[in-house]
């Protein structure tokens, strides 16, 4: 019996070896394939270990950081320049500042160890994904390997992006998407939300080099491409910690402070030229700095010609050249947020819904274009009539499906109450939850009584325990209106902005119903005082925007800080005695017209240039 | 007894049976590994074909440099000790200490920047065509030069800026063997593959136009690979490594790349310059 089963083992093992071989041999011949799918070849290349960078290039850049008004080589556009030197480090002294982290393409050119390894299905042996981690501001990087398609727009941006890859060749070739705002490079050039990247790793021996392809519609006018170079570590290089917590660097800065300097007054714009004797133009030219006839330009460049750059060029300004996030397919997009949390994309403005062993509670009620849609997801979340509507606004983005989404309710908490000895109809329709004044506009403006809030509040708090979250509505006083709510959820740990922040447009500043862009900034502040990151400035606390992407307190930062720097800009030529007509001849959104601008529309530039210098016009709310 | 021994013997004779079944499956298996091993063994083979014909990866046509690294150094001539970035020792330094181009020009030296060691890092324009099936040239529009990069063994004295360049495939991936069997699975069937180039022999040069120095017995190894990305342009990435016992304390690394041109637009050759 034992020499049968030695025998059978022999044959086995002998075969094994003859079905191999040509394959081995030959390099070529389908490599076995399984049921599971196609056949698995073994990676180009193995990216695994520890790296180090070799800084050979762009030392000072990398190390201690280039100088302000250094951009050459970057293919810029004027937004960019101007928001590069609009920047003032001291930026990075912000509590909410102080613990970003790099963005992918960054990070894989600042200086610090790598550790590279894979993740393999241990059934199939099938390559899941590349994970790659970064020493400095402990970057986490993701490159999936297992065909999953990118997330919607709708769904987060993260510092590392979402990236997925492929073997093409000898390269490893991989698309990033779902980038945050950051650095191009650490003197404040920047590189927008919108950017994405396609890098190419090959590997020579033990030199690795990830050439990095990055597009960024807001920033530069054609792909910057970059090449960093890294060696092989023989054994674990250590130090692999960067944590950051946030704490007071400058005591009694007032909390709307945004440190930036005004267009065309960089103190340091001149500082780059002047220290190694180039001409001004070298850092500020954009895409013509990167080919070679740039050599002879600048034999004839002038510092006048430079100094024009510093400011916007007069004429109209661009428009947003971001991504919509928003799906216009008719369908109603359900984006999981946290715990019992959901964010629902695709009826003009986006809608929350939490759910529990409770009626759904749901924030907003979007254009209500789409509300049977919107009724039959939330169904399809929870078998219980909506519960609770809460309108952070009157604007028809918020309120729109009220009477649908309310007539699909009820409100059992009501029903059998003392309410209803006193009221027939009450518990009948879902509870709507608003602010005093958001009702006031819905009677003013005549909307539908059978969408009107059955319960407000005055003051600067309502708070209810639903569906085991403690959900807390704060009033936001002169900001987008002035019956502005934002709703916390306190276990999910998701707030919900309204229309207080979005990140596709400038923010839409109701005047005549009681906005103001101070009120606005302090609105954006209020949000920021209650998130809380989970590491290196990211997730932790989620925000769900009135328009756009899943976000957190980045984009919510980034926003603010994007408003208090126009509001300077106007603050300090309404000082200066400017007209509003000077105000918008200025361009003084240059550096975000790419990002958040329009010409044409029911919110232009234009009317937000002017709800900021009009508020700011105002007596003080 | 009797039985004992019998059955003692029987079982000898079944063991000795198995032993030269398993010899026999071994012996046919060792001969179809050994087929697929050794290509010799079997049909004759054909003469490998030439490197052009080889080719993993076209790298011919007009490429312009993209000067997005180390952007100071390259378009502007770097003052004098100025050497960010560069691993040099002691007597490097010293060497880029005592930089005098006004003297390099005097002396007819005003190439030094435009050596193998540096020319792939000035900004300009390289043409690169097959001169046979052996030889690709590689030709620079800035200081007007020309490296041949041969297959195969080194051929020509060198001696002059661009030294004696070998070429070769490189074709990643492959399974290392012990002792004639491959325990492992090949890479998929795009391999793909770069351009490797090994320089020695040159003049001494410069690393940059600002005389950081590289010396006769430096060994350069490139690396040549083309990528193609999203819009239909193409890149090319030089990664180089410059290894100096005379100037170098490590060995300096530098990747370098450019854009695919579809013609000659902005081809300009021009002569060296060693200001």
């Amino acid at each position: 019996m034992k020499a049968n089963l030695l025998n059978i083992t022999w044959i086995l093992v002998a075969f094994s070896a003859t079905l191999w071989a040509p394959v081995n041999a030959l390099g070529q011949g389908a490599p076995p394939s399984g049921p599971g799918g196609p056949a698995r070849p073994a990676s180009p290349i193995d990216l695994s270990g520890y790296w180090s960078p070799a800084v050979n290039e762009d030392g000072l850049e990398r190390g201690a950081g280039s100088e302000l008004g250094d951009y050459a080589g970057f293919a810029i556009n004027e937004a960019g320049r101007l928001w590069a030197l609009s920047y003032d480090p001291s930026r990075l002294t912000l509590k909410h500042h102080q613990c970003d982290g790099y963005v992918a393409p960054y990070q894989m050119r600042a200086i610090g160890n790598f550790r590279i390894w894979e993740d393999r299905d241990p059934h199939t042996m099938q390559l899941v994904a590349i994970h790659i981690w970064a020493q400095t501001t402990e970057g986490f990087r993701t490159i999936w390997m297992d065909g999953r398609p990118h997330p919607p727009a709708y769904a987060p941006h993260t510092y590392q992006g979402f990236s997925t890859g492929r073997y093409v060749g000898d390269a490893l070739v991989v698309n990033t998407t779902h980038l945050k705002q950051g650095w191009l490079r650490r003197n404040g050039l920047p590189e927008s939300d919108q950017a994405t990247m396609v890098e190419f790793f090959v590997r020579h021996g033990d030199h690795l080099v990830d050439t990095t392809v990055v597009t960024d519609p807001v920033f530069l006018t054609e792909p910057e491409v970059r090449s960093n170079d890294f060696f092989r570590q023989p054994t674990d290089p250590g130090a692999w910690l960067y944590a950051c917590d946030d704490g007071e660097e400058i005591i009694g800065r007032p909390p709307d402070a945004v440190p930036n300097y005004l267009f065309g007054a960089q103190p340091f714009a001149k500082e780059y030229s002047k220290k190694y004797k180039i001409p001004m133009l070298s850092g500020i030219a954009g895409a013509a700095s990167i080919y070679p006839e740039f050599a002879a330009r600048l034999q004839t460049a002038t510092d006048a010609e430079a100094i024009a750059l510093l400011r916007p060029a007069p004429g109209p300004s661009p428009e947003s050249r971001a991504e919509d996030p928003e799906p216009h397919d008719g369908e109603i997009h359900v984006l999981p947020v946290s715990g019992n949390v959901y964010m629902l994309a695709g009826d003009g403005g986006n809608i929350v819904v939490e759910t529990g062993d409770e009626g759904p509670f749901v924030v907003d009620t979007g254009s209500g274009k789409l509300s049977d849609k919107v009724i039959e997801t939330i169904h399809k979340l929870s078998d219980k009539p909506i519960q609770f509507i809460v309108n952070t606004s009157y604007l028809p983005d918020r309120a729109g499906g009220n009477v649908q989404l309310r007539a699909a309710g009820q409100d059992p908490s009501l029903v059998g109450s003392f309410f209803s000895l006193q009221f027939r109809d009450a518990g009948v329709g879902a509870t709507i939850i608003a602010q005093q004044n958001t009702e006031t506009h819905m009677v003013n403006a005549k909307l539908p009584a059978q969408g009107w809030p059955t319960d407000t509040f005055l003051e600067d708090r309502r708070r209810k325990y639903h569906n085991g979250n403690a959900i807390e509505i704060f009033h936001e006083p002169h900001a987008i209106t002035d019956g502005d709510s934002i709703v916390h959820f306190r276990q999910s740990d998701v707030i919900v902005a309204g229309d207080i922040f979005n990140t596709i447009q400038f923010p839409f500043i109701d005047i005549k119903d009681g906005g103001s862009v101070q009120g606005e900034i302090n609105a954006l502040n209020d949000i920021l005082n209650r998130t809380v990151f989970r590491h290196e400035g990211q997730g932790g606390t989620l925000i769900v925007p009135g328009h756009g992407y899943l976000s957190d307190e980045h984009e919510v930062v980034e926003y603010r800080d994007m408003l208090a720097i126009i509001r300077d800009r106007v603050r300090a030529m309404i000082k200066d005695g400017a007209s509003l007509d000077q105000v918008k001849a200025a361009r003084v959104t240059a550096d975000y017209d790419t990002r958040y601008g329009a010409n044409t529309g029911p919110w232009t530039t234009d009317m937000f240039v002017e709800a900021v210098y009009d508020s700011l016009k105002q007596p003080a709310k | 007894m009797l039985r004992c021994n019998r059955s003692r013997a029987l079982l000898q004779a079944k063991r000795n049976s198995a032993f030269w079944f398993r010899c026999l499956i071994l012996s046919l298996a060792t001969a179809v590994i050994a087929a697929a091993q050794f290509p010799g063994i079997g049909p004759p083979p054909g003469p490998p074909p030439p490197p052009r014909a080889a080719a993993p990866v076209d790298l011919t046509g007009y490429w312009v440099s993209l000067v997005t690294e180390d952007w100071r150094q390259r378009m502007t001539t770097a003052p004098k000790g100025d050497m960010e970035s560069i691993p040099l020792n002691a007597e490097g330094r010293k060497a880029a200490l005592a930089w005098d181009p006004a003297k390099d020009e005097a002396s007819g030296e005003q190439c030094r920047a435009y050596g193998a060691g540096g020319i792939v890092r000035l900004p300009g324009r390289i043409h690169i065509t097959w001169q046979d099936d052996n030889t690709l040239k590689a030709e620079f529009d800035a200081g007007t030069q020309m490296r041949i990069l041969r297959f195969g063994a080194p051929a020509g004295p060198g001696g002059d800026w661009q030294g004696v360049s070998v070429a070769g495939w490189d074709i990643p991936g492959t399974i290392m063997t012990r002792g004639g069997f491959t325990l492992g699975m090949p890479p998929g069937p795009e391999r793909g593959g770069a351009l490797k180039v090994v320089t020695t022999k040159m003049k001494a040069g410069y690393l940059r136009k600002n005389g950081i120095p590289y010396s006769q017995d430096a060994v350069i190894t490139e690396y040549y690979d083309r990528f193609d990305i999203p819009g239909g342009d193409s890149l090319l990435l030089v990664t180089t490594e410059v290894v100096d016992p005379k100037y170098l304390s490590a060995p300096f690394w530098t990747s370098t790349h450019f854009k695919r041109q579809n013609d000659s637009a902005g081809w300009n050759p021009t002569p060296c310059s060693a200001k």
